[in-house]
């Protein structure tokens, strides 16, 4: 404010109307317009106006701002035992025929390549024999990637997918109307349609354990450490310090998802 | 259980997108394509398509009134498919359907209205008790059919052609986009597939127009002008021939690339897709077609009615099956192959009853001819509510179908 | 203007149909939409609370059963967990108190999913052609219906 000018009005007396009361049919009309129209975007807009951003906690106790997941496998040390894909059906009822989690099978030579994956491995796998010489072969556990830049996000037209800021991908089940579209998108055929549900799902990290402070079920089960977890965001995390010091590879990273599983000693022949 | 050849993902077997989402884009496009063929004549006044201009109104707007059913019947939450009004997220092309097709409806209920307003009006003035009131109603209770009048209509119409022809363009292309945008699906991920959709569209469009045409000269009597015929062919030959350039260009530009993709998907139009693709889609319904509709358009002053007639239909039928069979291909075909791009699945099992069956299929293309019945009965497909023609030849009177002479 | 009113009337009725819907609308979202992203916030905590954990890992085991858990400890079998072979802690127990048997299964093919010789099983894991072990082991007859238990203590495992 000016210093120089003395006399202001007080605020509330400057927003009436003409002084004498009398409004003319103008102002009513000008009135009547800017009520309907404040009252139409107010109405509009949704219901955004009641609900202040908490500052990062959805939960007591649990800060989800202190966290950046990640994952991380070694293909050397899996032994294709399928214990991870049991402990996840246990763990979130996945129903027969739908995988959360699955080992792949890799049999490998200089001209030929086979690749099975015998009920996704949840019963181990069979002795197999292949019409050419196998030089090397090896099993590789496949999961939701968690992709920083998913499509499977991206596709979903009423916003029922989504990623937590510790960096989780869920399925809001209430929300999805199951038109399979994330299903189509998702790279990796890592999501499915819930037979009984017609809602989309997926591998969720076992997002009711991690935010507990436990492992993910597969990661709990895996007899041989293949399977890791870890936070990018703690001090000290051997997972982390693998991911940013030694040489980790992704699936299909041409597609530039950037995901959050990675993979040690992968191979060129795994997609 | 579905054989599988190679290796699939687990979660790959699943086929989730079935007939129901081969028949949307098939709906869909007849919507724009008969919308297409009307606004050539509304909107720039191509002569040739005068007498059936109605018709492809009525028709585009039969078919967009059921447009949004097999969506419906595919979502696993048919009750929360309001959500993508309600809480669409717009980074994906499905939530544009709330949007593009509400829009749309009202663009082409409002077109409707505006062309179909004089019949209404004598409707009314001719009709007594609840027929009147129904008909009062639906002329918004305004009686103007004054000259003047009508040159506001067919300003109105002009304007509501030119902004709903590239609505209707973008309803049926954002379907294409839906699946050209799927970066994971190398059957489906190429810019090209708007494009592609589109002029499928346009040709499933116009061919089914031929066929209505005939069909209702037949039962009504009267010939069908010979030269919007003539012109029905040319505009077919046109888009068939720029749909099967483009549907080749893709394969053969995988083919060269010899992209990362090529091997399974040569794998799966030489065997699971070699009869819907390569026989139906390529020969029966692109070959020959093209080889058909040539003699009509190259040889059109020397044919005889009937034989123009008769090559006409014949070739729109068969492109009308080219158009199912090229949206069966890339909805179900690309589903049959595994994304770890090693195997591939036997062919999905159609069924007869239920949602996604057979039957709800035939249904939803029936529809639209009882609707388009019911228009013709209530209102009058051809009907001109015996005004003089607006200047500028708007208020038509067609020398072929149904309905009332011009006065 | 005389002769458009028929126009207004039918835009005034499109701009009515358009306000009820987006109004309409706005009372359908639901309150936490939108408040971290285009999702419904309050999920988060609803998956955080889908289920209680049904893995406790060998530490939950081990509060019960402490010398299972101390020879396991000692053994080849250290790094496999409890529940590898019994199944979830959950089916098990609730509370601290025990509501079912932990069963496992002990016929050869619980064993034989990890130690059976097949291919792309790391060269030195403890794996072994099943028909060699048991002629090797003095026995004869097919490998169904013979218990490695009877040799291998599954909590220590080594002979």
């Amino acid at each position: 404010m000016d210093p120089k000018t003395p006399t202001c009005p007080p605020p509330s007396a400057a927003s009436e109307g003409a002084p004498d009361g009398q409004a003319s049919r103008r102002d009513f009309l000008q009135g009547a317009l800017r009520l309907a129209s404040g009252a139409f975007v107010l109405f509009s807009g949704g219901a955004l106006a009641a609900g202040l951003p908490k500052p990062g906690a959805p939960g007591e106790g649990y800060d989800w701002s202190e966290h950046r997941y990640a994952y991380l496998i070694d293909t050397q040390k899996c032994i294709g035992c399928g214990s991870c894909a049991r402990a996840c059906t246990a763990e979130n009822d996945v129903p027969e025929g739908f995988f959360r989690t699955w080992i792949e099978r890799y049999a490998v030579s200089t001209e030929d390549s086979h690749v099975d994956s015998p009920n996704g491995g949840k019963d181990g796998f069979p002795p197999l024999q292949v019409g050419f010489e196998v030089t090397k072969s090896f099993f590789v556990p496949k999961i939701c990637n968690h992709c920083k830049e998913t499509p499977c996000i991206q596709v979903c037209p009423v916003g029922a997918s989504y990623r937590t800021k510790d960096g989780a991908v869920l399925v809001d089940g209430e929300r999805c109307i199951g038109c399979g579209y994330c299903v189509q998108a998702c790279p990796y055929g890592s999501r499915f349609i819930l037979p009984e549900t017609h809602t989309a799902s997926k591998c969720t990290w076992c997002y009711h354990r991690i935010t507990k402070g436990l492992k993910p079920g597969c990661v709990e089960a895996c007899p041989t450490g293949a399977r890791m977890f870890g936070d990018m965001k703690r001090d000290g995390d051997p997972v982390r310090h693998t991911i940013e010091h030694d040489r980790v590879a992704i699936l299909q990273g041409h597609l530039l998802t950037e995901p959050q599983c990675f993979y040690l000693h992968l191979d060129k022949e795994v997609r | 259980m579905p054989e599988i050849q190679g290796f699939s993902y687990p979660n790959d077997i699943h086929v989730v997108w079935s007939l129901m989402i081969v028949m949307y884009p098939y709906v869909t496009g007849f919507v724009a394509g008969s919308f297409i063929v009307t606004s050539l004549y509304h909107l720039f006044g191509y002569q040739a398509f005068r007498p059936i201009a109605r018709l492809a109104m009525a028709t585009s707007f039969a078919f967009l009134l059921v447009a949004a059913l097999p969506l419906q019947l595919h979502l696993g939450h048919p009750e929360r498919g309001p959500l993508v009004i309600i809480t669409p997220n717009f980074k994906s092309a499905m939530a544009g359907f709330g949007i593009l097709y509400s829009s749309y409806l009202a663009v082409l209920v409002l077109e409707v209205w505006f062309v179909w307003r004089p019949a209404i009006i004598e409707r009314a003035r001719r009709s007594r008790g609840a027929a009147r009131a129904f008909y009062k109603l639906l002329a918004l209770y305004t009686y103007d059919t004054s000259p003047e009048a009508l040159q506001v209509d067919h300003r109105a119409i002009g304007l509501l052609a030119g902004i709903g022809l590239p609505m209707a363009c973008m309803l049926h292309g954002y379907v294409g986009f839906i699946f050209g945008a799927i970066k994971a699906n190398p059957w489906w991920s190429t810019p090209l597939m708007p494009v592609i959709f589109l002029l499928s569209a346009a040709v499933s469009g116009i061919a089914l127009l031929i066929v209505i045409y005939q069909v209702l000269s037949k039962v009504k009597g009267r010939p069908a002008d010979q030269d919007c015929v003539a012109a029905l062919a040319r505009w077919l030959w046109f888009f068939l021939i720029l749909t099967l350039t483009l549907e080749l260009l893709e394969i053969v530009m995988m083919a060269y690339e010899r992209s990362e993709s090529w091997l399974i998907i040569s794998e799966l139009l030489t065997t699971r897709l070699q009869f819907s693709y390569i026989t139906m889609q390529m020969i029966v319904g692109g070959l020959i077609p093209l080889i058909l509709l040539g003699i009509v358009v190259l040889m059109n002053r020397y044919l005889h009615e009937r034989l123009r007639n008769t090559l006409a239909t014949a070739a729109a039928v068969l492109c009308l099956l080219q158009v199912f069979s090229m949206r069966w291909n890339i909805v179900v075909g690309g589903q049959l192959l595994s994304k770890s791009l090693r195997g591939l699945r036997s062919t999905m099992e159609l069924e007869i009853f239920g949602r996604e069956g057979v039957l709800m299929a035939i249904v939803l293309v029936i529809v639209p001819f009882v609707i388009l019945w019911v228009f013709d009965r209530v209102i009058g497909i051809d009907a001109t509510g015996g005004v003089a023609e607006a200047p500028g030849g708007e208020g038509d009177a067609p020398a072929g179908v149904a309905g009332t002479p011009a006065h | 203007m005389e002769h458009a009113r028929h126009v207004f009337r039918a835009i005034i009725l499109l701009v009515v149909v358009v306000a009820v819907v987006s109004i309409g609308r706005g009372f359908l979202v639901p309150k936490s939409y939108g408040l971290h992203g285009a999702y419904r916030h309050d999920n988060v905590k609803e998956q955080m609370e889908v289920r209680a954990p049904r893995h406790g890992g060998a530490a939950a085991c081990a509060a019960c059963h402490a010398a299972e858990a101390e020879k396991r400890a000692a053994g080849a079998h250290k790094t496999v967990n409890c529940e590898v072979c019994h199944g979830p802690v959950s089916r098990h127990a609730a509370d601290g108190k025990r509501i079912a048997a932990a069963d496992v299964d002990r016929s050869y093919l619980l064993c034989a999913r990890c130690h059976r010789k097949v291919l792309a099983r790391p060269e030195k894991f403890p794996q072994v052609v099943l028909e060699q072990h048991v002629k090797d082991m003095g026995a004869d007859g097919p490998v169904e219906g013979k218990i490695c238990l009877d040799c291998h203590h599954p909590h220590s495992p080594t002979p």
